[in-house]
This record gives C-alpha cells, structure tokens and sequence, in this order.
C-alpha cells in the first residue's frame, strides 16, 4: 500500500481547475464578441471525466489503490445557451431592427464559477501538501537517535 | 513489516489505514468536477462497525484481533462530494497518522533502551 500514487491524482485535480479556470476567463473576455467563425460567440464548459471509471465501465468495479479515479479533461464543448438581443443600432453587427446577438455568457455564474474553480485548485493543492507531509514524517521514522 | 513486536504490527496496520483514508480523501476532492463520480469512503468489516459503534471495553487479546481487519474502498452512500466536508476529515485523519508515528517512535525508543539493558545513549 503507497500514498505517492495519490500525489499524481492531487496534480491531475489541479490540472482540471486550471483548464476549467482558462475557459472561464475566455467566457468573461468573450462577453461582448460578436463575430467568431462567422457566428457569435457561443461559451464554453469544460468536461471533466476520470479516466479509470471509463476504463472499469459497470459500476460496482472495485477500486484500490493501484486504481485511483484520476480525473482528465475529456472535453471542453460550446454551451448550447440562446445569444442575448440587445438593442444597439449603431453595431456593425446590428440587424434591420437594430437588435445585436451577443454571447448568452451569464457575468454572475461566471463569477461563481471562478470562486469554484479557485476553492477547488486550492483543495487539491492542500491535500498535495498533507500527503507529502506524512510522507515526510513517515520516511523519518527512526531517524532520530 | 513490523511484526517482531505485536504491538508495532498493530500500529503499523493502524498506519496502513490512515494512509489509505488520507488517499481517498484526496481522491475524492481531485473528482469533486468529475462528471458521474462517486464519493468514495473507507470502511471496515460490518462485525468490526458494530464493535466500534458499540463503544464497549475490549480486552488486548480482541484489540489484536481487530487489526487482522482488512480496510476497503468503496462507493459511499452519499455520491456527492463536499469539499469542506472532505478537507476536514482529511485534517482530523492526518492528526492521527501524525499521533501513530509519534507511537511507533514511542515503542521504538522502548524497544532500544530494552535492547541496550536499560543502559543510556
């Protein structure tokens, strides 16, 4: 039994809320963008799957140790939200009526989403630190004296 | 390993488990975006759940008995995964893997003064 595989799953986590992070960012700076691939902006979301429990396919598989569920970005995938129409005669991009399609981002769950993503990353950080620790503390058994 | 002294085999088996709970846990906080993941716990036999749920005092002879229990990993009843929830029980578990090294340090120490006849340095 060996808590050092744990480490690489704790880093696996912290590669999730980065990639979640950088999709987040792009969402808030693409807020406004009109014109991307001939349509607006359409935001993103991350898919997060873990790569052993795809492998294992029906539930009841045991896990062990030898088996960690280690999470992976499977996907990032377009949000399917309807555009906001606001009015802004005055846009290149407005239509006859004057209304503009812009990207249906949501500011507020966009905030929400980098408070979760920040409360995540550092989690795994923490409990990176933790096993290390014990590890640590572990290796100097005996040591002294 | 340490099985020349009951008592550090039953320490070291103590150690194994915190070791285990402190690798779920932080599996369970790296899925917590995971699509379709379930928590994960450690449990014990359900004859050794009821002994400990029951609260009694045990002898040393069942205590020893006690630690030829096999910990295993499966999926918790509650599926979803609280980080605040896990980071706690993740702090609480390495506390007591600190205080099991701290007594294995103990019964080490005992077993080299014993080794040396009782003799200093």
């Amino acid at each position: 039994m060996s808590m050092f595989g744990v480490l690489e799953v704790s880093s696996a986590g912290m590669d999730v809320q980065q990639a979640r992070l950088e999709v987040a960012a792009s969402n808030i700076a693409n807020a406004r963008t009109t014109q991307q691939n001939g349509g607006v902006y359409k935001p993103l979301t991350v898919v997060v799957r873990s790569a052993i429990a795809a492998a294992q396919g029906p539930a009841g598989t045991p896990t062990t140790v030898e088996n960690l569920p280690m999470p992976s970005v499977a996907e990032v995938v377009e949000m399917n939200v309807a555009p906001k129409l606001v009015y802004e005669p005055g846009h290149p991009d407005a239509d006859e009526r004057g209304m503009v399609s812009l990207p249906g981002v949501d500011p507020v769950s966009s905030m929400l989403d980098l408070v979760s993503i920040s409360r995540g990353y550092e989690a795994n950080l923490r409990a990176f630190d933790i096993t290390r620790s014990l590890l640590q503390r572990t290796l100097e058994l005996g040591r002294n004296r | 390993m340490l099985n020349a002294d009951p008592i550090l085999a039953l320490l070291s088996r103590a150690l194994d488990a915190a070791a285990l709970r402190q690798t779920v846990h932080a599996t369970n906080v790296a899925n917590v975006d995971t699509e379709g993941y379930r928590r994960l716990e450690v449990i014990y036999s359900a004859e050794l759940q009821r002994l400990q749920a029951g609260g009694q005092a045990v002898d040393v002879n069942e205590a020893m008995a006690w630690a030829e229990a096999e910990p295993e990993v499966v999926e918790s009843s509650e599926t979803r995964v609280r980080l605040d929830q896990e980071m706690a029980q993740m702090a609480e578990n390495a506390v007591r893997y600190q205080a099991l090294i701290g007594a294995i340090e103990r019964t080490l120490s005992t077993l080299r003064y014993a080794a040396r006849d009782g003799r200093e340095g």
